[in-house]
């Protein structure tokens, strides 16, 4: 299984020294930035695990974050234990609470899936939001310490950076794998697949659970980077945002989610500093990328840098 | 957790008048939203900018006819309108086009168009709580098993019903009413027949946000009409529409009178959790009956 | 497929060095003004329901600066931005960052969620050490269990409201109580501070009911039905920004005001009452700390005939907190004598200034502004062709706030 060859590890190494040296050149606030890029990236390459490769209309998946958030939020600040305890456990919590929710939904297909994960979704979130004594309500929680070896803005970010780039390693093994190629199979035609024996409730449901597991991850991250959890982060428009981000990005591609939520941020932030429209000029950058780049940013890019047997690949699975 | 005083039946009655006038908005608005689903295929979040729209040219309608009875009816019907225009104007100018590409960029679509829309009601209309009261003549209450009910909610009761009955006359006994039902189960085939299909999506589109319109113009009077409406009616419409069936309007009545009417006795039985009734609804519908309660278009 | 996967990732890896590229040009954006004004910077939500307060509180304080401008403070002007958080608390806290780490601003303001002002208060003033004023807000955590030396809050908080109407309540004869209210922490922060303070002063009232619904839900109805049936001697309704005209409203449809007495903080407020013209409701108890037809001085007529020639409408709450809010601002810098911000921070407190209805300190002790807080019941004035507060008390705000032990000790407790 060649994944890497020179040309492109190269490439990924030349990357991934220009992320590492940035800080030093960069003012405090854009490092900050990045690592928000960061985050919102992990989270929407864990759910393009099931949109773009699974085909599967996950419209909730910022609950498993959230939650993932919250658990270590409360663990930090209501238990004695050490930090590990909490990174290790918000990821976890927020797989159970991935298999336990996805179990209904892959029974039903399509919109029926979207909707009732909306529905228990929203549960969870009414149940942060109302529970004030456990979770601050709508309040939340802030000022979570961090230990001193990832608070500053620099250790944070670099902290983010290794950990993005370990889960994209292994969601990039994952998807090229036999599993991920099956996935990418029940995608494209369930039945066939039920024909020739796989399981593909089954399968879905693993994958499910893997992309609840780094969307878990993305939470743990979030908390470190701005020591605050809320109710925001499980409410249903958050995990529109992350859905757009992978449409926006280019959902068959691997990367293309990460480049979506690098606009997305990049919009909101720096648009917001000139006018207070920028939810305007958002929707009409949608339009425009819609018309003219409808494959999704990456999806574009690819098509330009790709050769044609390349692209009929791509159509094929399409 | 406070169960409240003693549930009497007269307190039970009064809930269930007032869930039932709250889910004849919910029917009208998700009926809307149903119809674009069941013929086009693609959820339209922009629905409920759309409702937030037809309150705020409700307003704006029942301003310059200088309020009263006038310009209560006049809102009514000019409002709804208003909202049909606009989504006239998106349809075909944008919409259309995207007729022949993947669903999920339809979708995008319609988030986007949200998006614009929400900024557009805050450019044109400001930031202000808005109000505006319903006319002489449906102000105050009756008083209905010793307990006051606003005549307003009855005056939904009414239409509501009416909004229905003539929905399916529309569209089961009119030629362009059969026409979208036909091509939404199967448009080739409609196409095929040599009617431009394009046409009768506009059509429905158009439709199902001028009852997104009319639901915001009826609501206005008993609610503040502010920026987040949108927000707060899009979830409840489209867990209806998925309950009841996927452009299904019985459905959609059906979905509209279990949410409206759950959350009702929610807050009779618990009022602080009267949220999660609603939800844990749909929960189970869609536990039970993963297609919807009534038969889905497609 | 070995090829597939290597165009791919060479696709990848040249689109995210472009992307890259992109951010780092955005490195060349001109940070807002030039010269070394003292720059202020404002996070507040401009869209959706609340930013009809964030509005008013922007234009008082622009009103103030008008003046302050004139005068110059050490040599220099106040210059403000502002940023829209779209009362999301993620993109407050983005946007504090950003004010503090890229437009270098010497002090942070805002805003009206407390849930954003109280993430601010922590990630951004307390550790980035910039002081940072809290004007709408009204969680009493942010100055009470939660607040620290880099925060100040110009508005009062549900301690001082549910103090005030506590106290009023307390006067009069009602026994049975229902509480109902916005199911989020200001509802029940407002809840729990009147009903403490109501039970310490007449200890024979009870609870016989409590009703919580989704804030900014829009039918009020059965809940007023639901309650009226169980027949309380008065209601204390907790409702925030959202849901007061939806209460108002439900209130004058179902005529509850004429039957059961009712107290809800703001139900004076001008925001609330103005748009509801003569439909509001009469006869509902509420507290304000601010009306611009009380108390009738002349500093408070210029006032708000100032504001009236500026933007058309008399001030609400929030335009005094924000007037008050740049005259803090500009009188500390003055007294610290230079941008310091710790010099500033020590300047703010116990600093006194004058304001449209008299003369507001910043209590040293907790950084909480002392806030009088006026009683009054709600009446048509044909005056003014709309409901205003009428029979108005005054509650000074010593009356109303917590002591200064109080504070410190919920300060410890956590």
């Amino acid at each position: 299984m060649a994944i890497w060859n020179k040309k492109s590890f190269a490439f990924s190494v030349l990357l991934l020294i220009c992320l590492v040296i940035l800080p030093f050149f960069l003012p405090r606030f854009y490092t900050y930035i990045l690592a928000s890029i960061f985050v919102m990236a992990l989270l929407a390459m864990s759910l393009n695990l099931v949109v773009g490769h699974g085909g599967l209309y996950q419209f909730h998946h910022c609950v498993f974050y959230g939650v993932s958030a919250y658990t270590v939020a409360l663990i930090i600040t209501k238990t004695p234990l050490p930090y590990w305890v909490a990174f290790v456990a918000g990821p976890i919590v927020a797989m159970l609470v991935g298999f336990f929710i996805c179990w209904f939904c892959v029974r039903l297909s399509k919109l029926y899936f979207a909707m009732l994960q909306i529905s228990l979704g929203s549960l969870v979130w009414a149940l942060a939001f109302r529970w004030y004594s456990l979770t601050g309500g709508d309040d939340g929680i802030h000022g979570v310490p961090m230990p001193e070896f990832i608070s500053s803005t620099k250790s944070s970010y670099y902290f983010i950076l290794i950990v993005l780039v370990a889960s994209l390693i292994v969601l990039y093994l994952i998807l090229k794998s036999p599993f991920g190629a099956t996935l990418q199979a029940t995608r494209d035609n369930p039945e066939r697949c039920e024909a020739v024996g796989i399981n593909v409730r089954r399968h879905q449901l693993v994958a499910l659970v893997i992309s609840t597991f780094f969307a878990g991850v993305a939470g743990v991250l979030y908390v470190i980077l701005e020591q605050s959890v809320f109710p925001d982060l499980l409410f249903w428009v958050l995990s529109l945002e992350i859905f757009i981000m992978c449409l926006l990005g280019g959902w068959f591609t691997f990367a293309g989610p990460m480049l979506g939520a690098a606009i997305m941020v990049s919009l909101r932030t720096f648009v917001g500093i000139y006018t207070e429209y920028w939810t305007l000029v958002l929707g009409i950058i949608l339009i425009l990328l819609i018309f003219f780049l409808p494959e999704g940013v990456m999806g574009f890019l690819l098509s330009k840098f790709g050769s044609t047997p390349e692209q009929a690949d791509n159509g094929g699975s399409h | 957790m406070e169960a409240g005083h003693t549930v009497t039946l007269a307190a039970m009655g009064s809930h269930f008048f007032v869930g039932l006038s709250r889910a004849m908005i919910l029917f009208i608005v998700s009926s809307g939203l149903s119809f674009v689903l069941g013929v086009l295929r693609v959820p339209n979040i922009a629905h409920g900018s759309l409702y937030m729209i037809g309150a705020f040219s409700a307003f704006a309608v029942s301003i310059v006819a200088g309020g009263g009875a006038t310009g209560f009816w006049l809102a009514l019907i000019v409002a709804p309108l208003v909202v049909a225009a606009v989504s006239f104007i998106a349809e075909r100018s944008l919409f259309c086009r995207l007729y022949e590409r993947e669903h999920l960029m339809l979708l995008l679509f319609t988030f986007a168009l949200m998006l614009i829309l929400d900024d557009l009601v805050k450019i044109v209309w400001g930031a202000e709580y808005r109000s505006i009261m319903a006319p002489d003549f449906l102000k105050g209450s009756v008083t209905i098993f010793k307990s006051s009910f606003p005549r307003y909610n009855l005056f939904l009761l009414i239409v509501g019903p009416i909004v229905a009955v003539a929905l399916w006359l529309f569209t089961n006994k009119s030629k362009i009413g059969k026409i979208a039902r036909a091509a939404a189960v199967d448009r080739e085939m409609v196409g095929a027949v040599g009617i431009n299909v394009s046409w009768v999506f506009a059509f429905a589109f158009v439709l199902g946000c001028f009852l997104a319109g009319l639901g915001g113009a009826l609501v206005a009077p008993t609610v503040s009409i502010t920026l987040g409406m949108d927000h707060d009616i899009i979830i409840e419409a489209f867990l209806i529409v998925t309950i009841g069936g996927l452009g299904n309007m019985w459905g959609a009545m059906v979905g509209s009178l279990i949410f409206g009417i759950t959350q009702s006795f929610g807050v009779l039985l618990w009022p602080q959790f009267a949220i999660v009734f609603p939800y844990a609804a749909v929960v189970i519908v869609l536990l039970l009956r993963p297609t919807g309660l009534l038969k889905s278009v497609w | 497929m070995r090829r597939k996967g290597r165009k791919q990732l060479l696709g990848t890896w040249v689109c995210l060095v472009l992307g890259g590229l992109f951010l780092c040009s955005l490195l060349f954006l001109p940070t807002q003004a030039l010269a070394r004004n003292i720059k202020v910077g404002i996070i507040d939500c401009y869209s959706g329901p609340p930013a009809v307060y964030a509005k008013d509180a922007l234009n008082g304080f622009k009103l103030a600066l008008k003046d302050i401008n004139k005068r110059g403070v050490l040599g220099k002007k106040i210059e403000f931005t502002t940023r829209d958080t779209k009362f999301k608390v993620d993109i407050a806290l983005n946007m504090a960052k950003e004010l503090v780490m890229r437009e270098d601003v010497d002090v942070l303001v805002g805003t009206i969620n407390s849930g954003a002002s109280l993430a601010v208060s922590e990630a951004v003033a307390k550790k980035e050490k910039v002081p940072f004023i809290v004007w709408i807000a009204k969680s009493e955590r942010i100055t009470g269990e939660k607040g620290h030396k880099y925060v100040f809050s110009t508005g009062e908080n549900t301690a001082m409201a549910g103090k005030a109407g506590g106290v009023a309540l307390s006067k009069k004869p009602y026994v049975r109580y229902w509480i109902a209210g916005d199911d989020y922490e200001y509802g029940h922060a407002i809840a729990n501070a009147a009903w403490r303070n109501l039970k310490k002063l007449k200890p024979d009232v009870k609870i016989i009911g409590k009703s919580w619904w989704k804030p900014g839900e829009p039918d009020l109805i059965p809940y007023i039905t639901s309650i009226m049936s169980a027949k309380p001697d008065a209601v204390i309704f907790c409702t925030g920004g959202r849901s007061m005209t939806n209460i108002m409203k439900a209130i004058k449809a179902t005529g509850m005001a004429k039957k059961v007495p009712i107290w809800i903080h703001t139900a004076t407020d001008h925001a609330v009452l103005k748009p509801l013209g003569a439909e509001a409701p009469e006869g509902v108890m509420g507290t304000m700390d601010y009306h611009f037809y009380y108390p009738d001085t002349p500093a408070n007529r210029a006032f708000v005939s100032a504001f009236k020639a500026a933007y058309g409408n008399p001030p609400g709450f929030p335009a005094f907190h924000g007037y008050i809010t740049a005259k803090f601002i500009a009188k500390a810098f003055r007294k610290a004598g230079s941008l310091n911000k710790k010099k500033f921070v020590n300047a703010m407190e116990g600093l006194k200034i004058e304001g449209p209805t008299g003369q507001i300190e910043m209590r040293s002790c907790d950084h909480q502004a002392v806030l009088p807080m006026y009683l009054g019941v709600t009446k048509y004035s044909p005056k003014y062709g709309v409901v205003i507060s009428s029979n108005i008390v005054t509650l000074t705000g010593n009356e109303v706030m917590p002591s200064c032990d109080e504070i410190m000790k919920a300060r410890q407790k956590k």
